[in-house]
């Protein structure tokens, strides 16, 4: 491969990350250019591929991926294919190994914060204990200075729910008092997990425990079990002697920011080059390539020279689609086209499925952005993720199935492209 | 079932009800309220927050604009804590009357209405945003009030006069002896249980829902048009004045600092019913233009919240029934026993939040008359609960409170400052709130995020705290996220769409709040 060949992605969330990882691996010169830190640790740090079609999905969510796809022709699974999204999630395990447990043969069915029982494919290690079968014992575990987790209310829901196939489960709740800092009374998530990696605080951390689990109870913690130290969460649960797992909390998440440290991390150890905290202003355009991505870099923009961009801005959720007063939406960075279902956006009925989040870019099989008469925006520009069009993502539980499947997609396209060129070249 | 004996039964837990209840309890009567919802649920709690200098009617309505300049001196004293003085602007935008500036000021003089023109750069200097383009401008005392905490300072004050307080009980009945009144009777919602309140006077203070009221009395015909008003609350002080279009009373010519926002008001359309008032598209839009009018860059700016409230306005047939803004919006009282035979009933009607105080002294004088025991009113001369020290409101106080105790107590709320003691004090006060009763009290999930971080947490500690069972927890938290929607979705746009993705991605995707077991019976 010419080592000249330049990607710029635009998004530091699960696709951006992943994607630019993947081009940097295979030799690309790759920037990723990001307003701000990435969407993962606003989420539940687990791979969801599809939770609800809207039934739950508890067996073999691959297969429901392509029969939801062959449903729908506007949800991105009807372009993203099962193959996508198992190359896609092999490969996030090949990065990140130890961190996820699963094999997309299942969905684990695991408490949340309030006590539903959410279904996702492959859970990080430290919240797989979690998992609800009939007749098992749990207690859950608050912590007296976080505000974000109740264990009565997980305790409580949980045993009120029936399980699938019938069953339930039998809990309990406790409290420790330990404050993540001495003296502070209101901690966040993200102070635990930082005392939790100290080791001297998880020892006593720990011994707290002990004192209010009781033995064959698996034992469920708000999810704080380490940041930085890839090992806590195995650390604690043999020193626990007995089962333990995390429950994802609302954001700020320890789970999803474990995740974006890590790929993070691994991004700039590969030397993908990362601009934070500059928006995208504008592409610059050669017929129907785009030759360079302006950036509202400090003092004054810059042009970042591009044989290929990889655009993954997030939906509405980052900011990556706006919607104005008169009700109009609109791609705010490069201005493509978007996919827009018939009829209201916004629905009076608050449990219905908001029509305006499922507003985004249609794209074929190499990720490339399709305008209305299925015509090809630019050769060279390749969606992934949350701007996607025709999902929904929270509630249907699928949002990082489709963003790793299209950001291994767009990598894998312009990697074929470049393939193709350079083929050409040599003949 | 529940037997009370009382004197006086005041029906409508809104201001009047609550000045009234409180007017009747001071002159030494016992007395009972009872509504059946939330005090200043209704009218009272959807509104702009305006506490009116009498600018705004000096040429309409002088004789309202009068009164409601004596009651604002009154109100900022008595609800010292619901009131922040933030002061008030007239102001001429271009295109706007230009006649009207001149009769504002005379007809201001002569309702004895204090105004005084300030040039247009002193204006600009005051309000940096407001519309450059403007060529009068005129300083009020206009100022804001929170209806809600008005309303149970009044309340709270009637109890320490011994009177009961009693929402969510709703009127079933009004039993009569030959042309007497002589019984109440209600259900009471939150416990299934029917109270029947004995009594000799009744006071119906039920704003749009009078009417009704009057008829289980088997006095009919009385005509209540709700004049169906929408306002939409900005996230941010784009003012801190509140500011007017000096031009004769329409559509959109107000906005109003209140708290941590600023609110945009109204409109006023003919509601055929007050239990189902809409937020149409077409007046949110209006709205919005409006906004621009006064300040430019409005639409560009964060709305988070809307609500629709229905005046009250007694029909008269001297106007059209669709233009209800120039109906009478003076109060009125019914006589019963004059009207339809029937002793100790009287309905009042129309009004404004300023001059809840001064109704209620009409109403409780009249019925004072009838029974013959001249007492004296003295609601004026004593500070209700918690405002005694006359300190007002300023929108810092809860920074100030919170910077001073933040490393002692939890916050629940951050947009809105409330901390767990705060949570606390009212939910033990109130077992059986739900938390849109609570968010009335103390602003729970008023701010940018709607509920999206606090309200698990509202559930999850009156839990704790064994207040709620599982079940009902559970419940309070999707009935308080379904309640914030109906406010939600007519303005979702810009920056509000943002955070109501990130509510949904935290509501329905981390937490999967759409598949928890369904509650055996709906939450209240």
């Amino acid at each position: 491969m010419a080592t000249t060949s330049r990607a710029v992605v635009i998004g530091a969330g699960m696709s951006g990350l992943v994607s630019a990882i993947r081009l940097r691996q295979a030799g690309m010169d790759v920037t990723l250019v990001t307003k701000g830190i990435g969407g993962i640790q606003l989420g539940q740090g687990t791979i969801d591929v599809l939770g609800y079609v809207p039934e739950r999905v508890l067996n073999d969510p691959l297969a429901a991926v392509t029969a939801h796809g062959e449903a729908h022709p506007h949800h991105p699974y009807a372009t993203l294919g099962a193959d996508d999204v198992r190359a896609a999630a092999e490969f996030l395990q090949d990065l990140l190994p130890g961190t996820f447990v699963g094999d997309l043969s299942r969905n684990y069915l695991l408490p949340t914060a309030i006590g539903a029982l959410r279904p996702t494919a492959l859970p990080q290690a430290s919240m797989a204990d979690g998992e609800c079968t009939p007749g098992k014992n749990m207690v859950f575990v608050g912590l007296r200075q976080m505000k974000d987790f109740w264990p009565e209310l997980v305790a409580g829901n949980v045993a009120r729910t029936e399980l699938p196939g019938g069953g339930r489960v039998s809990t309990r709740f406790a409290w420790l008092d330990l404050p993540a800092r001495e003296g502070e009374v209101d901690s966040t998530p993200l102070n635990y997990a930082r005392a939790l990696d100290d080791l001297a605080y998880r020892k006593r951390f720990i011994a707290a425990l002990k004192k209010v689990v009781h033995p064959g109870e698996s034992v469920g913690l708000p999810g704080v079990l380490g940041l930085a130290d890839a090992d806590a969460f195995a650390d604690i649960a043999a020193q626990l002697g007995q089962p333990v797992f995390e429950i994802p909390t609302i954001p700020p998440s320890v789970p999803g920011m474990r995740v974006n440290d890590r790929l993070t991390l691994m991004a700039k150890r590969a030397r993908v080059r990362v601009v934070l905290g500059s928006p995208v202003l504008c592409a610059n355009t050669d017929g129907k390539r785009i030759t360079s991505v302006t950036v509202g870099t400090t003092g004054h923009p810059t042009d970042y020279a591009a044989d290929h961009v990889v655009f993954a801005p997030g939906g509405f959720e980052s900011g990556g689609i706006e919607m104005d007063s008169y009700g109009k939406v609109s791609e705010p960075a490069l201005g493509l086209p978007l996919w827009v279902p018939e009829g209201e956006l916004v629905l009076a009925d608050h449990t219905a499925e908001q029509p305006l989040f499922s507003v985004g870019v249609r794209f074929d099989h190499d990720m490339r952005v399709l305008d209305s008469a299925d015509e090809v925006v630019h050769d060279n520009l390749h969606v992934a993720g949350g701007i996607l069009a025709g999902a929904s993502r929270w509630r249907e539980k699928s949002g990082e199935g489709i963003a790793l499947a299209s950001a291994v997609r767009a990598a894998d396209a312009i990697l074929e492209s470049v393939e193709v060129l350079e083929g050409a070249n040599h003949a | 079932m529940r037997t009370i004996d009382t004197d006086v039964v005041v029906i409508g837990g809104g201001a009047t009800g609550a000045g009234v209840v409180r007017d009747v309890a001071m002159r030494g009567y016992r007395t009972v309220l009872v509504d059946r919802a939330d005090l200043a649920q209704g009218t009272t709690g959807r509104y702009h927050g305006l506490l009116h200098s009498g600018g705004r009617y000096v040429v309409s309505d002088p004789r309202s604009a009068t009164e409601c300049a004596e009651e604002n001196v009154i109100l900022t004293r008595i609800h010292a804590d619901a009131v922040e003085t933030t002061g008030g602007l007239f102001v001429s935008t271009p295109g706007d009357d230009p006649e009207f500036p001149d009769r504002f000021l005379a007809g201001a003089t002569a309702a004895k209405v204090p105004a005084e023109e300030i040039s247009v750069t002193q204006a600009l200097r005051r309000e940096p945003r407001l519309n450059p383009g403007i060529w009068r401008a005129f300083a009020v005392q206009d100022g804001s009030v929170d209806g809600w905490q008005m309303t149970w300072g009044a309340a709270t004050s009637a109890r320490e006069h011994g009177a009961q307080i009693l929402p969510y009980h709703e009127v079933t009945g009004i039993e009569r002896d030959g042309e007497q009144v002589r019984q109440v009777r209600t259900h009471d919602h939150k416990t299934g249980e029917d109270v029947t309140i004995d009594c000799t006077f009744v006071i119906n203070c039920g704003g749009p829902w009078s009417g009704l009221i009057a008829g289980l009395a088997g006095c009919h015909d009385v005509e209540v048009v709700p004049g169906r008003g929408i306002m939409i609350a900005m996230n941010h002080r784009l003012v801190n004045t509140v500011v007017n279009r000096c031009i004769y009373p329409t559509d959109g010519d107000i906005l109003v600092p209140v708290h941590t926002v600023s609110i945009i008001g109204t409109t006023d359309v003919k509601a055929p019913d007050a239990d189902r008032l809409s937020i149409p598209a077409d007046e949110v839009q209006e709205m919005l233009d409006s906004g621009e009018a006064l300040v430019p860059g409005f639409r560009e700016s964060r709305a988070v919240h809307a609500w629709a409230g229905a005046r009250p306005l007694v029909k008269d047939t001297r106007v059209s029934a669709t233009d209800t803004r120039h109906m009478s919006r003076g109060m009125s009282i019914l006589d019963h026993h004059e009207r339809d035979g029937l002793k100790g009933l009287l309905t009042i009607t129309g009004g404004k939040l300023t001059t809840y105080r001064l109704m209620a002294q009409n109403v409780v004088d009249e019925m004072c008359e009838q029974l013959g025991d001249r007492r004296p009113c003295r609601t004026a001369e004593e500070a209700v609960p918690k405002s005694e020290s006359g300190k007002t409101y300023v929108v810092t106080h809860r920074l100030e409170e919170r910077e001073k105790d933040r490393l002692d107590d939890q916050i629940i709320c951050e947009c809105e400052l409330m901390n767990r003691k705060m949570y606390l004090e009212e939910m033990h006060g109130r077992p059986n709130a739900n938390l849109d009763d609570i968010r009335r009290l103390t602003r729970l999930g008023m701010g940018p995020c709607q509920g999206g971080f606090c309200s698990s947490r509202a559930a999850g500690l009156a839990l704790h705290e064994d207040l709620v069972d599982v079940e009902r927890a559970s419940g309070l938290m999707e009935l308080f996220l379904k309640n914030r929607w109906i406010g939600l979705w007519p303005i979702l746009y810009g920056a509000q769409v943002r955070q109501t993705a990130l509510d949904q991605w935290i509501f329905s995707g981390t937490l999967d709040i759409d598949h928890l077991p369904e509650p055996e019976q709906a939450v209240l």
